[in-house]
């Protein structure tokens, strides 16, 4: 072993760490110098051959080149490992993503998830109801008499003498004064059934949202702020709106809420009949009888109610002109919500 | 409810006010108006034309050339009519007008090569009836160029009214009169009786018997002899005509336009048919079969109020009349009914008959029991005006219980409560007489006053208030701005089927809302279904028993239409039978359920990846991510069985503790056949409400693990018939409790290895919350497991 050629090692080393670019032909280096059979190691085994005073001075130069050589080493190892960018060379970027399949909730759940979050937002409870019910919670208490013409307002399906298919969320609201005190604050949503035939414009079955409100003091004056406030976060504001007379046998007054057709703007279209206006709900007065049937003294205590359609507002919403794609479950249809 | 604005001009004064006024008012008011036609407008510019000359068309047989004056020139019009001939004055629509049929704008046309300035009209062009035969030809005596809306008197404008159940009252053009007198602070003119009564007492004449008086509290008559039956004069044909009823003869005009102008259904009898001179209301003691006066045979079951005369039934009362004692051409003497029928009674037999008719519409909605004699009065003055005769002396009134009118005490103070805000007291007065509601005394703070009994939907001071509010109008009641809202008890039932949607649509399940009503024998695969009664059709006259079976449906119309490759899920209600007849609400059970369906392709083909079909364990692994989503991991202890039942080939249960909720599986073909489904199809429906409970509990945060994990591998070959959930169990119940988790992480099987054997490769967990586990500790449990493993399923240790 001689001094020169230790240096010569070296420098070879050196140029060659130098020249070395890639991760790949480092480790190339790395084992032509470091490895187990690699030429620095190779120079310990000759070491034990050396014998007499000079083996502590090959055995110090040895040390030093291989501190200096791995040190060289590492440092070149992270200069690359910062450096190093994707070969863009070898990767077509443009090649479509992995798909991940995503659902979708159902245009009218979605509807009716977007109402309840506003009317929680203004204090209302949610309570659920049974869809088959009896005549008493769907029309008796409701103050309908049995054979009432009002009934015609709403073909109902029977199951039996006594039950029915309800065709309005509203008994829910006697179910909940039933077992409650005011104050009563709650929305019901739910589905409902009519008796009528089918076309693109009404199906045998649709859902609703009813509400109810039962307090010592409450006034038609805060229904309409209640409602206006309501439509407004719904539909966005800009539009006017109009309470006009109706009649519903549980409210006294009663009244529909028209706001200003948002296809034509109130200019008149056909959705709207020509008339600028679209009915979005029903409301009014609870009527004492029914406060009667839930042994709520009228005069303590006033109410309001309100019910509306949750297919109607969603084909206005979105433009759909045919009631039955909601219930046919295309999946053309629902992966478009 | 047509209504004419020139009739009810006849009753009270609107001048000065604009018809879309009257329509908005009468819409803010509560009788919506929901369409409305204004004939001066509908007509306009279409005029009276003179066919001067009629030529024949060179290119088509069927068409002639006509020469038509519009009053100022002669103008070029090709026909198709076959009645055109030279001389008519016929209906011209020239160029620029619209036709009301279809609305179509009359433009220069060529005909078959001929130029064409306009369009000789039909009548049903026009609208004024269905004949197309041909053109419509009018008086000679009209002047060409006059508008056809002076012509033929079409200046109206008819109003399409919704009235309310509540609202009888309205049902009749002096009701709406009423309405709009009040509304615009107008006079009410209700018009005057006017007649001659001949010698002859009526009670001589004629004599009525009521024998249900519950059924029929009042029946007033009136006679008119001597009479001569003949076309109505043109005012009443007119009248009836413009709300769309056809004109028969001048008795039964009067009687029809009596029930338009009051409201009061009537029926005239030819009294020389009625045996014994004589009616008599009872009720049938037995089924009859009966000729109404459409010539319809009619089973009337037993119960039904009749109108008898001294024999037999003549009229079913309040509903039709009958052809045995109709007015007839030859029909000299007639009996003009004018009664109050029991609206509930009305009603009862025009559903029991199927037959509703203008009569039974407002006599079960309560007609005015007080208006009978006058409306008998009425018609019997018109007949005899325009039908000759002489109205025989006297009325005939049988009113055996006098209706009560109902008192009513309004306090102005409630009625701010109520609305919140306050109207002047000299207003409700105001409002209370325009609606004929009198006050009887006036107490300062509030009045008590006296219904008429034209409104018997008014009987408390709610409806009382209500009557100020719609006349007031609707939009003076302010609108709040800020309103009280209750703190306590908030709460939301749909909070849970909210989250299960959300971890759904996470997991790539699109949302399906099924129709519950379904055939019968879909309805019966998965339970005792309950039956609708009255369905619309076959296809929809049982309630589902599963969302299995409104969904299937579903399934195969996508199939068809080519998305074959579905994840789909479903939250509503099913429906069954507990006992035959529903009489309470434990007859029946009606539970909420959640349903998932995949089928198809998990994975269609891709650059990245290979297709895959969806099979059972997609199936499991799913249910598993969804039941750990929505916190149900930790009570949950499934259990999975291959029970082959009608519905599934294979399928699980889901359970906790000892209560199942849930089964899927792989859906058998003969139920997927019956949907005309050809793919296999995996299936899983569960109880929401035992779901409901057992999420209840909190989750609570659990420290993060500070001590590191070890892990072990190991593989055996087992005999096939040991299943992998028996061996999992065995090695967590086997090692101490340092094992945490134990991982299937290769399933092999070859016939290298034997075909009854297979091979199961696991990955175990090791880890203490409280401090490092050394490598000894883990090395002996997992030897020691090795052993036990081997021993307990004789199973061989592979590979190390």
């Amino acid at each position: 072993m001689q001094r020169s050629e230790i240096e010569r090692i070296k420098s070879d080393f050196d140029h060659e760490i130098e020249k070395a670019s890639t991760s790949g032909e480092l480790e190339q280096v790395r084992i032509k110098y470091l490895s187990r059979n690699g030429i620095v190691t190779k120079l310990f085994d000759e070491l034990k051959l050396i014998s007499g005073e000079d083996k502590p001075v090959f055995g110090k130069l040895l040390n030093n080149l291989r501190t200096e050589v791995t040190e060289s080493f590492n440092n070149k190892k992270s200069i690359i490992e910062s450096n190093q960018l994707p070969d863009s060379a070898s990767i077509d970027l443009t090649l479509p993503g992995k798909g991940i399949k995503i659902g979708s909730r159902h245009i009218l759940t979605q509807t009716l998830f977007e109402i309840k979050s506003i009317f929680k937002g203004l204090g209302f409870s949610v309570y659920d109801g049974p869809e088959l019910e009896s005549d008493y919670y769907n029309f008796e208490a409701l103050n309908f008499p049995p054979d009432h013409p009002a009934r015609d307002m709403q073909d109902t399906f029977f199951v039996s003498d006594k039950f029915l298919l309800r065709t309005h969320t509203t008994p829910v609201q006697i179910r909940i004064m039933e077992k409650e005190q005011p104050p009563i604050r709650a929305i019901m949503p739910g589905r409902v059934y009519r008796n009528e035939a089918i076309s693109s414009r009404s199906y045998c079955m649709f859902h609703q949202v009813d509400g109810i409100y039962v307090d010592t003091d409450v006034s038609f004056a805060e229904l309409k702020g209640t409602l206006v406030s309501f439509a407004e976060q719904f539909y966005g504001v800009g539009f006017k709106y109009r309470f006009r007379p109706s009649f519903f046998p549980f409210t006294e007054p009663s009244a529909e809420m028209d706001i200003t057709c948002y296809i034509c703007k109130g200019k008149g279209c056909r959705v709207c009949k020509h008339s600028g206006w679209l009915e979005i709900l029903g409301c009014g007065m609870v009527d004492p009888n029914v406060f009667k049937y839930v042994n709520y003294d009228s005069e303590k205590y006033t109410g309001y109610a309100f019910g509306m359609g949750i297919e109607r507002i969603a084909m206005l919403k979105y433009g759909i002109d045919d009631i039955r794609i909601f219930f046919e479950n295309d999946l053309r249809f629902l992966k478009q919500f | 409810m047509k209504i004419s604005l020139n009739w009810i001009k006849d009753y009270v004064n609107l001048d000065g006010i604009s018809t879309e006024e009257i329509v908005e008012k009468l819409t803010m008011s509560g009788l919506e108006v929901e369409d409305y036609v204004d004939q001066n407008k509908k007509y306009s510019g279409i005029i009276v034309g003179l066919v001067k000359d009629v030529q024949k068309h060179p290119n088509a047989d069927k068409l002639t050339i006509c020469t038509v004056y519009d009053g100022k020139t002669d103008l070029q019009v090709v026909c198709g009519a076959p009645n055109v001939q030279k001389g008519q004055n016929v209906v011209f629509a020239p160029i620029g007008t619209v036709i009301p049929k279809g609305e179509m704008e009359m433009k220069k046309v060529k005909i078959r090569g001929v130029e064409s300035n306009g369009m000789i009209c039909a009548e049903d062009e026009l609208e004024l009836g269905d004949d197309h035969s041909g053109i419509m030809v009018l008086n000679d005596d009209l002047s060409a160029g006059t508008l056809i809306s002076d012509a033929l008197k079409l200046n109206d404008v008819l109003l399409e009214i919704a009235i309310t159940p509540n609202r009888p009252d309205a049902l009749s053009h002096i009701g709406v009169a009423r309405d709009l007198s009040a509304i615009f602070n107008r006079e009410l003119r209700i018009p005057k009786l006017d007649f001659q009564e001949s010698q002859q007492d009526i009670k001589q004449l004629a004599s009525v018997e009521i024998e249900d008086k519950i059924n029929c509290p009042r029946y007033s008559a009136k006679v008119v002899t001597g009479i001569t039956i003949k076309e109505s004069p043109e005012w009443l044909q007119n009248k009836l005509t413009k709300i769309g009823l056809r004109p028969i003869n001048n008795v039964v005009d009067v009687t029809n336009f009596i029930l338009h102008e009051l409201g009061q259904p009537l029926h005239a009898f030819d009294l020389d048919l009625l045996a014994g001179k004589k009616i008599v209301v009872k009720s049938l003691t037995e089924e009859l079969k009966f000729t109404t006066l459409d010539s319809k045979e009619r089973i009337l079951p037993k119960g039904t109020m009749m109108i008898c005369d001294g024999k037999r039934e003549v009229a079913i009362a309040g509903v039709m009349g009958g052809e045995n004692s109709e007015v007839t051409e030859s029909t000299k003497n007639i009996l003009i009914e004018s009664a109050y029928f029991n609206p509930t009674s009305i009603r009862r037999t025009s559903k029991k008959l199927q037959l509703a008719t203008d009569s039974s519409y407002r006599f079960e909605r309560g007609t005015d029991p007080s208006n009978t004699v006058f409306a008998a009065q009425r018609a019997a003055q018109l007949i005899a005006a325009i039908a000759g005769g002489e109205i025989a002396k006297g009325v005939i009134d049988e009113y055996p219980i006098k209706l009560k009118q109902n008192e009513v005490k309004f306090r102005l103070a409630r009625m701010k409560k109520l609305l919140g805000y306050e109207v002047q007291k000299a207003d409700v007065i105001k409002i209370f007489q325009k609606l004929g509601i009198n006050l009887l005394k006036d107490m300062g703070e509030s009045l008590e006053v006296i219904i008429p009994t034209h409104r018997p939907d008014i009987e408390r001071e709610a409806d009382l208030i209500e009557e100020v509010a719609r006349i007031a109008g609707y939009e003076k009641i302010p609108v709040i701005e800020k309103v009280s809202i209750t703190l306590h008890k908030r709460k939301d039932d749909f909070d849970l089927e909210d989250k299960i949607r959300e971890s759904a649509v996470a997991l790539g399940f699109n949302e399906m809302v099924n129709n519950p009503l379904i055939p019968e024998a879909d309805s019966k695969v998965t339970g005792i279904p309950i039956e609708i009664a009255n369905p619309q059709s076959q296809d929809m006259a049982y309630l589902r028993t599963s969302l299995l079976v409104s969904a299937l449906p579903t399934i195969s119309h996508n199939i068809k239409k080519g998305e074959k490759d579905i994840a789909v899920f479903e939250i509503g209600n099913v429906f069954e039978r507990l006992k035959d007849d529903l009489n309470s609400f434990a007859d029946f059970e009606e539970k909420k359920k959640l349903l998932l369906i995949i089928t198809g392709k998990k994975q269609s083909r891709q650059w990245y990846s290979a297709e895959s079909d969806y099979d059972i364990f997609d199936l499991k692994g799913l249910i598993n991510s969804f039941f750990s989503k929505i916190s149900l991991d930790y009570v949950l202890n499934d259990s999975y069985n291959s029970i082959q039942n009608k519905i599934y080939d294979y399928q699980f249960t889901v359970n906790f503790k000892d209560l199942t909720f849930g089964a899927g599986g792989k859906l058998n073909k003969s139920v997927l056949k019956m949907f005309d489904i050809n793919q296999p199809v995996f299936s899983f429906e569960c109880d929401l409400e035992i779901f409901q409970k057992l999420s209840g509990e909190r989750r609570v945060f659990r420290d993060l693990l500070k001590y590191p994990k070890v892990y072990r591998d190991f593989a055996f070959l087992f005999e096939k018939s040991i299943n992998y959930t028996t061996v999992k169990k065995f090695i967590l119940q086997a090692s101490t409790d340092i094992l945490k988790s134990v991982e299937l992480f290769d399933l092999f099987e070859s016939k290298e290895i034997g075909d009854d054997k297979k091979s199961l490769a696991f990955n175990l967990e090791y880890y203490d919350y409280n401090r490092t586990l050394t490598d000894e500790e883990v090395d002996k449990d997992f030897q020691t497991l090795i052993n036990k493993v081997t021993e307990k399923f004789n199973a061989i240790l592979r590979g190390k």
